[in-house]
């Protein structure tokens, strides 16, 4: 499955490199739902999750030429979309927007998201809403670093080694990382739990 | 006393996943992708789409054939450099027989010392002017006999009748 995935995005770059603009759109189309989902949760912010993915695609077409295959596209992808992610909350500062209302509204009815909500006991006392926001809140209290690594490893679902290749670090630096990120979280939500109301 | 541990923790994020952009997003975002490039395509200098356009015409031929060809564009290049060399380079002057004959040691003051006597082998050419202008000022040298001018009237063959 993964090496079918490599072997496809190779063939698409490969054409992309030779002047093909249409391989290129099959790319974004590809990576578009799995970009969105990075740069959002790093974010919280739609519109500006829109525009960064804007950004990042067009700087991947203009520099796809000098990509010379030494990691794969998904990796390289990811690295500018990261990098450009990181380098967008420097500028921005702590500003940022909550924008729950982007939930799908049929999670409530996702059957994972039941069997997770009916699984844990501090999760079945609180307000789903409430709760979403409040884990919200908590990412957005850690620092950016220690979100891409949240957001990587926990919301989707890549490996510590896929992880240190996209942020150019170690593996133990992104094991310390989430690490530390679980203990802040953790903390900020226990909190929650003791005082719902606050 | 319930806590959060770090599978619950977990559980929770995965959630997030589920947080999706507004219907139809991802369909219209390749759409918004061009209108993006064109928009800013159009924004910029002529130049830029002229140096932009022309690197893209030069990087579509495969450059790796142009590589086994590596002597020819030496020797195209190594060409123009002689030539250019050639065409700029200033001609030394030609030293005929230099070795034949000896080397002549002129003095500084060779002006004075220097007759008609002398060979014409040991003229010296000097670009230095022969006289300065308060030589040429004096009506003749030292030590040389005196130079007669003849006036410059002219002559007139008229008959005076001065008596």
């Amino acid at each position: 499955m993964d090496e079918a995935r490599k072997d496809e995005d190779q063939r698409l770059v490969a054409r992309t490199q030779e002047g093909d603009a249409g391989a290129f759109d099959d790319l974004v189309v590809k990576y578009t739902p799995r970009l969105y989902g990075l740069v959002y949760n790093m974010t919280s912010n739609h519109e500006d999750t829109n525009d960064l993915l804007q950004d990042i695609f067009a700087k991947a077409y203009k520099a796809i030429r000098g990509f010379r295959g030494k990691s794969s596209f998904y990796t390289w992808i990811h690295s500018i979309a990261v990098n450009m992610t990181l380098n967008f909350l420097k500028k921005r500062g702590r500003r940022y927007s909550l924008s729950l209302d982007d939930v799908d509204a049929s999670i409530q009815n996702d059957k994972e998201f039941l069997e997770a909500t009916a699984s844990s006991s501090p999760v079945r006392e609180a307000d789903l809403s409430e709760l979403q926001k409040r884990l919200n809140e908590a990412m957005m209290k850690l620092s950016d670093e220690h979100r891409a690594v949240v957001t990587m490893f926990h919301i989707q679902g890549m490996p510590h080694a896929e992880i240190s290749k996209i942020l150019n670090v170690s593996e133990g630096t992104v094991r310390s990382r989430l690490f530390y990120a679980n203990r802040q979280l953790q903390n900020y939500l226990d909190e929650f739990r003791k005082n719902p109301v606050s | 006393m319930d806590e959060f541990n770090d599978n619950e923790i977990t559980k929770l994020l995965r959630l997030k996943k589920y947080e999706q952009p507004p219907p139809g997003y991802f369909d219209n975002f390749l759409h918004e992708f061009h209108r993006r490039q064109r928009n800013e395509l159009l924004r910029q200098p002529l130049w830029r789409i002229c140096i932009d356009r022309t690197r893209d015409f030069v990087l579509s031929f495969n450059l790796g054939t142009l590589t086994s060809y590596p002597v020819a564009v030496t020797a195209v290049l190594m060409c123009a450099a002689i030539l250019t060399l050639r065409i700029y380079q200033t001609p030394q002057p030609a030293a005929v027989a230099s070795n034949d004959r000896p080397v002549l040691a002129v003095p500084a003051n060779v002006e004075e010392e220097w007759t008609l006597a002398s060979p014409v082998a040991t003229r010296v050419f000097s670009t230095r002017s022969l006289r300065n202008m308060t030589e040429s000022a004096q009506t003749h040298r030292k030590g040389t006999p005196p130079r007669y001018v003849l006036d410059s009237v002219p002559v007139s063959y008229e008959t005076t009748f001065k008596f």
